[in-house]
């Protein structure tokens, strides 16, 4: 109210202005009747001499308008200019806009990934960003989770959280039988829901009365999807039961809606309390003398995800201080025997769980990749700013010949490339809005039947960004040129004498080419790097062959099997999956090869071989069954493989690999008959040596590792490979029909083909290079339109010298390799810039790249060819037409 | 189109400033409206400065935001209605700025255009 009457005041009174005017008119017509004319034409006189009533009473308003107001009032006019200016050449207009969106898209996008990884890690939870997770490192510098003692002592111990949850991921069977559906389930400290500040929608959350005894609390948290998904969401869900890993839990509520867990990307419906692990038989593969420990009691199990806000005040330095003295007492109240604790704090981007571990580097590059389009963008769009400029020179120097500064021919044409600037912006949002879901959706069917959850929203944030970018690329592409235009001698400029002048354009011009062919090689060169390593990814023999066979995981203590009654179901399952004559060969294995996540190491012993001080002799071991190496493919060096003498009354035997064989018994033949032990077990004979598999990731190095068989190695939890020649989705049927039929109740982990279990290791790589594959194409696209466009303007530019100096007898050819002499020159300079600017940047790929160096000669030669051919192609074309012009048309042009 | 706008011409500020001081000048003498101070500043330059309605009555509400001048409807000598104009104190004191201004102006002029006696030969 105050301020519309502050308003009141501060502009004219219309009304009151015009009675003034009125009562001037009327004395001066007075006066004049006073001096004897008649009222009429006093009347008309008195008009006559004041003038346009209308535009002194706008220069009154005027007079309290402010100043900025004014200046906006300018800007618009500026801008409504631009807007039509523009719209008369809708060629110039939506190819800059086209190219904007693209740049802008591209960035959007992936600034929308890396801030939901870094500034918003996890929905519904308040300032999740400032989560503190506390880890462990490990001596080779690997951060690993907390035993649940550890975590307990750190909670109970610590000042500097509010409060310390524990959490671990782990994938369970939801249901039983047929309809079961894996699915990730997080078990949870009692406190879990209060640290984290995650209210209850329905029911309540789990609290720390649900973390007193193990198995005394079979309760479950559901979150809102799940609820909706598999309970249609019943208002009555409250006391409902679910059954996980064939073990019933009772429903006691409903998270808040936008809640989905605490690992980045993972979308977690079930929240239990973390005393059920033993219940639902997840060990999250902890192992104790190489069978499978509870997780609640073995302090060798760092498998949780132990997070928390800091306190106020407390800084991260400050927690990770504390945490650190902590941890010393810790070791020396209680320490474990084999390494020395060395807990750290961190933030959630950081922590060794989730997807931001291997997404955040890729999205670095991408990330990189993307501003490298948008620079090549603006230097496309500075070209085409420029060439517009020279052809608008007659406008711009009529305005300078009114009386119009620089500063606002400038500000116009500035105005203008943000016109232009505004829509790319908006459709770049338009843009990432829409791809985000495809490349998560092609994540989603990935990871299938499992379910993903990235929290990635369009907000605010992403917006500003964007419009920062459009505005800034604007200024980048626009005032350059802007400032050359501006700058016209007036006289040559009205004459239309377009006789190309000045040389500082054309070195502006020949930069534009120079940084465009460079920003363009770097770009070609790192996706060139990052598809020569999908190909070297590809081209690796991982030493198995996934090819035919199944991968059917099931733990048969979900069912409450004990040892004995398990040995006789496994013994009975392979031997009616290989009494089918369908079946090639089938065995059993603890651990799929290329995992991924790599395999528990545990301590080995070998005889006759002295460990140097602090040596670490812990290797991954698989727990496998007879036929494992012919079911696999897997060459054997020498000796044998596990048979079905090797049963529990058989003399103790392993089976160790190449590099194992090969580092400390000075090869394979050598190692027939030496003896190892793994953990605290019995020493056993190697029997047999195989070769060296890939066994987590496609580019790890070469490592030891140790085969047991499982009739002296019982485990619950194995994975069931069988071999045939049937298509692998009949053979996963027909597994699946046979281990219903050995026990119906029994519930799968999961039945895939092994070759979909093995293509997580090179999912990464796959991604990468088709992302640099989009992002490179449409760089070169930009660029050799670009470049196309520069080079053919200067020859247009030079048609006149062209038609002189052909009638003065040069002949075609000459002038053709005029240009492209002059054009090579400038691809040169730019390519040797890009080359070493490549060099320098090439090391931020190292992290994603794969089998190739980060200085690949062939990726810079190849990127080089394309580079260079692009300039050729886009001198030689129009040099060659320039060269076909007759010398009178040329001449005559002007 | 606002090809160049004339707040920032150093130009039109001189004229403005001008006509203002001509017009707190002759409110000097006493409230007067619109049309007299017009004819006066006419009569009194013996019909050399003709300030136009379209520069005045702009001029007369620049004065009135900052304050130098109040306006108040009254009656004419002849008894016709009027919007008189009254210098307040904050325009006595401006009116005294701009005229030694004014004479430091005049004053560098002249001695531009009639220079003090350069010795000739």
């Amino acid at each position: 109210m105050r301020i519309v009457s502050w308003l009141e005041r501060r502009r004219l009174d219309d009304d009151d202005f015009r009675d003034e005017i009125r009562a001037h008119l009327a004395i001066a017509a007075q006066e004049r009747m006073a001096d004897g004319a008649d009222p009429k034409s006093a009347q008309l006189a008195a008009l006559k001499e004041f003038g346009n009533v209308a535009l002194t009473t706008e220069a009154a308003r005027r007079v309290w308008v402010p100043a900025w107001l004014e200046a906006l009032r300018d800007y618009a006019s500026d801008a409504r200019y631009a807007v039509r200016v523009l719209a008369k050449s809708p060629a110039f207009a939506l190819a800059v806009i086209a190219v904007l969106t693209l740049g802008i898209g591209l960035n959007a996008a992936v600034f929308t990934m890396l801030k939901s990884m870094a500034l918003t890690p996890l929905a519904g939870i308040e300032r999740s960003s400032q989560l503190g997770v506390v880890v462990n490192e490990t001596e080779k510098g690997r951060k690993v989770g907390l035993s649940y003692h550890d975590y307990q002592y750190v909670r109970d111990h610590d000042r500097a959280f509010s409060g310390l949850a524990a959490a671990a991921v782990a994938a369970v069977n939801l249901g039983r039988g047929r309809s079961a559906r894996p699915i990730y389930a997080e078990l949870v400290s009692g406190n879990y829901f209060q640290v984290l500040g995650v209210r209850a929608a329905r029911g309540r959350t789990l609290l720390p009365s649900d973390e007193i005894a193990p198995g005394r609390h079979p309760f479950a948290v559901i979150t809102e999807g799940f609820w909706r998904r598999d309970f249609g969401a019943d208002p009555d869900v409250v006391g409902r039961t679910i059954e996980i890993n064939n073990y019933r839990l009772t429903v006691v509520g409903v998270a808040d809606s936008t809640f989905h867990g605490t690992i980045v990307g993972y979308d977690d419906e079930v929240f239990v309390p973390l005393m059920m692990a033993p219940q639902l038989g997840i060990n999250l593969g902890s192992l104790q003398n190489g069978r499978p420990s509870d997780l609640l009691a073995d302090r060798g199990a760092g498998v949780l995800d132990v997070l928390g806000h800091l306190r106020p005040g407390v800084s991260f330095a400050n927690a990770g201080a504390q945490i650190a003295a902590l941890s010393a007492t810790l070791s020396r109240d209680a320490a474990l025997t084999d390494t020395a604790q060395r807990l750290k704090v961190i933030r959630i981007w950081q922590s060794p769980y989730g997807g931001q571990t291997f997404l955040l580097p890729a999205l670095t590059v991408l990330g990189a990749m993307g501003l490298l389009v948008l620079t090549i963008a603006c230097a496309n769009i500075a070209g085409l700013v420029l060439v517009r400029g020279v052809s608008r020179r007659g406008e711009i120097a009529v305005r300078l010949a009114l009386g119009a500064t620089r500063a606002r021919i400038v500000r116009l044409l500035v105005l203008e490339n943000l016109v232009l600037a505004a829509p790319g912006a908006l459709l770049g949002v338009l843009l990432a809005w829409r791809g985000i879901p495809i490349l998560t959706g092609a994540a989603d069917a990935l990871a299938a039947p499992q379910r993903l959850f990235f929290n990635i929203q369009i907000d605010r944030l992403v917006i500003a960004f964007s419009a920062l970018v459009a505005c800034g690329s604007a200024l980048v592409f626009g005032f350059v040129p802007a400032l050359r235009s501006s700058r016209i001698d007036l006289v040559s400029a009205i004459n239309e004498d377009s006789s190309p002048r000045g040389a500082a354009r054309g070195r502006l011009r020949a930069g534009l080419v120079v940084a465009q062919v460079a920003v363009s090689l770097l770009l070609l060169v790192g996706a060139g790097l990052v598809t020569r390593s999908l190909e070297a990814a590809r081209q690796v023999n991982p030493g198995f062959d996934a090819s035919h066979v199944t991968a059917v995981a099931l733990d048969v203590r979900a069912n409450g099997y004990s040892e004995a009654r398990g040995r006789v179901f496994f013994r009975h399952l392979l031997d009616a999956a290989r009494a089918d004559s369908r079946v090639e060969s089938a065995t059993l294995a603890s651990t799929t090869p290329l995992n991924l996540i790599g395999t528990r190491e545990q301590q080995v012993a070998i005889d006759g071989y002295t460990p140097r001080r602090d040596e670490d002799l812990g290797f991954p071991v698989n727990t496998i069954g007879p036929d494992y190496f012919r079911t696999l493919r897997i060459g054997l060096a020498a000796g044998r493989a596990f048979d079905d003498r090797d049963g529990e009354g058989g003399a103790p035997v392993v089976v160790v690999n190449d590099t194992l064989a090969a580092k400390f018994f000075g090869g394979a033949a050598q190692a027939i008959g030496r003896r190892i032990r793994v953990g605290t077990g019995e020493w056993r004979t190697v029997i047999g040596v195989a070769a060296d598999v890939k066994y987590s990731q496609i580019d790890e190095a070469p490592q030891p590792y140790v085969y047991l068989p499982f009739f002296q190695a019982y485990r619950s939890s194995m994975t069931l490979h069988t071999r045939g020649a049937a298509p692998v989705d009949v053979l996963v049927d027909q597994a699946r029909a046979r281990i219903a039929a050995l026990d119906p109740e029994l519930p799968l982990i999961h039945a895939k083909p092994l070759a979909q279990e093995t293509r997580g290791a090179t999912i990464i790589l796959e991604f990468m290079s088709f992302m640099l594959f989009v992002f490179g194409a449409a760089g070169m696209a930009l660029a050799g339109l670009g470049l196309y466009g520069l080079v053919s303007y200067t020859v247009k530019e030079r048609t006149h010298e062209i038609g002189i100096r052909m009638a003065l007898g040069a002949s075609g050819r000459s002038v053709v390799r005029d240009f492209l002499v002059r054009g090579v020159r400038l691809g040169a300079v730019g390519a040797a810039l890009g080359g070493v600017a490549a060099l320098g940047t090439s090391r931020v790929l190292a992290s994603v790249l794969f089998g190739v160096s980060a200085t690949d000669a062939v990726s810079f030669a190849r990127a080089l060819a394309i580079v260079l051919g692009g300039v050729v192609a886009a001198t030689l074309v129009p040099a060659w037409r320039a060269s076909r012009t007759s010398p009178l048309s040329a001449l005559r042009h002007q | 189109m606002t090809l160049h706008s004339s707040r920032s011409d150093s130009r039109a500020d001189l004229v403005h400033g001008t006509l203002d001081m001509l017009i707190l000048r002759t409110l000097q003498w006493g409230p007067q409206h619109g049309y007299a101070i017009g004819q006066t500043i006419r009569a009194q330059s013996s019909d050399v400065l003709q300030v136009e309605a379209g520069s005045l009555y702009p001029a007369l509400q620049r004065l009135a935001k900052k304050g130098w001048v109040t306006a108040k409807w009254g009656q004419t000598d002849a008894n016709q209605r009027a919007k008189f104009y009254r210098l307040t104190p904050e325009g006595k004191k401006q009116l005294v700025r701009e005229e030694s201004r004014w004479t430091e102006l005049v004053n560098a002029i002249a001695q531009v255009m009639k220079p003090a006696a350069p010795a000739e030969e």
